[in-house]
């Protein structure tokens, strides 16, 4: 499956949902906030929610900042 | 200082002084300085995910630390619609209603949108979220804020990481004489002195950043600014004697010792 994700190309392998995208990428799901076309997604729908091709993925993480 | 309790909105911190995470040398640089500060609050801004830098990502090592939660910022946000967004995410991770709402599109200056402040910060009170907006120094539009129900705000001391302290001096005090919610001057502070000076004035915190992480000695400046900040409130709480035009003696002018040239 096309994806975007943080605004790069990307080809999901598994099976679609933002669970298994974000395994796919080493991502921490307890360290991540994730938006699908602009919509914020809340971890507790991660493993039921199935993307869709060429959806445009953001994963954020906390850094340093004032 | 131990009872000293600041409350924002439904919120208690043992600490007048918030810091922030950003420009620190490394992560163990910052967790020091965040432990001698004795600060409860401190902020973090959200970035993408990069899998080549994850010892960037602060989640793991803030989490570890008893009694300081996270206040997400919406830096990066260059308008009302960007920030609510950037709160919401926050929000997922800090699983907190806190956030310090800035918008500051023009990276020459980084002073705060006014206008898209007000607006985000409508939204974002509509969404239960505790805001404490980043402003400029202006009486009437803190005002405003408050009344459309923002939890505390954050008039700047100078431009952000510019160290020029408190320049807006005067905008502060009269923000802090109207003010129904805590009024933290955030931004510009250099040195604990420039703390101390604004918790003399009536302010009840203060944020600071790159005072502390790009001090030569990062924990030992957090912990200056911790003293500096709770002898301003000490100061202020104890109330500062008036100011005279002309001198007032402190010792007995008694002229005894030229008596016994009479």
């Amino acid at each position: 499956m096309k994806l975007t994700v943080n605004g790069e190309a990307h080809v999901h392998e598994g099976n679609g949902t933002i669970a298994a995208l974000l395994e796919e990428l080493g991502a921490n799901p307890a360290h991540t906030a994730l938006m699908v076309n602009g919509d914020v997604i809340p971890s507790e729908g991660w493993k039921n929610t199935t993307l869709n091709e060429n959806d445009e993925v953001e994963m954020l993480v906390f850094v340093g900042g004032g | 200082m131990t009872n000293d309790i600041l409350k924002v909105g439904d919120q208690e911190l043992g600490s007048r002084l918030f810091l922030g995470t950003g420009k620190f040398s490394s992560t163990q640089a910052m967790i020091e300085a965040v432990k001698a500060s004795g600060t409860e609050l401190v902020t973090v801004a959200l970035r993408r995910f990069n899998r080549d830098q994850a010892e960037d990502d602060l989640y793991g090592p803030l989490s570890l630390l008893e009694n300081v939660k996270l206040m997400p910022n919406t830096s990066g946000a260059m308008n009302a619609k960007e920030a609510v967004r950037a709160a919401m995410l926050g929000r997922e991770l800090s699983k907190s209603r806190i956030v310090k709402l800035e918008i500051h599109p023009n990276p020459h200056h980084l002073l705060p949108d006014a206008i898209e402040t007000f607006e985000a910060a409508i939204e974002l009170v509509k969404q239960d979220f505790l805001v404490l907006p980043y402003i400029p120094a202006d009486p009437v539009l803190a005002k405003r804020l408050e009344d459309i129900g923002c939890a505390a705000v954050m008039p700047l001391g100078a431009a952000i990481g510019t160290g020029k302290g408190l320049s807006t001096a005067e905008m502060i005090k009269i923000i802090v004489r109207d003010a129904s919610v805590p009024v933290v001057v955030d931004a510009g502070l250099r040195s604990p002195s420039e703390a101390a000076a604004a918790m003399e004035m009536g302010c009840d915190a203060v944020l600071v950043n790159s005072a502390v992480a790009a001090a030569e000695n990062p924990a030992a400046m957090g912990a200056a600014f911790k003293t500096g900040t709770e002898a301003g409130r000490m100061a202020f709480e104890a109330g500062l004697m008036p100011t005279s035009e002309i001198a007032v003696a402190s010792s007995p002018l008694t002229s005894f010792l030229s008596a016994s040239d009479d």
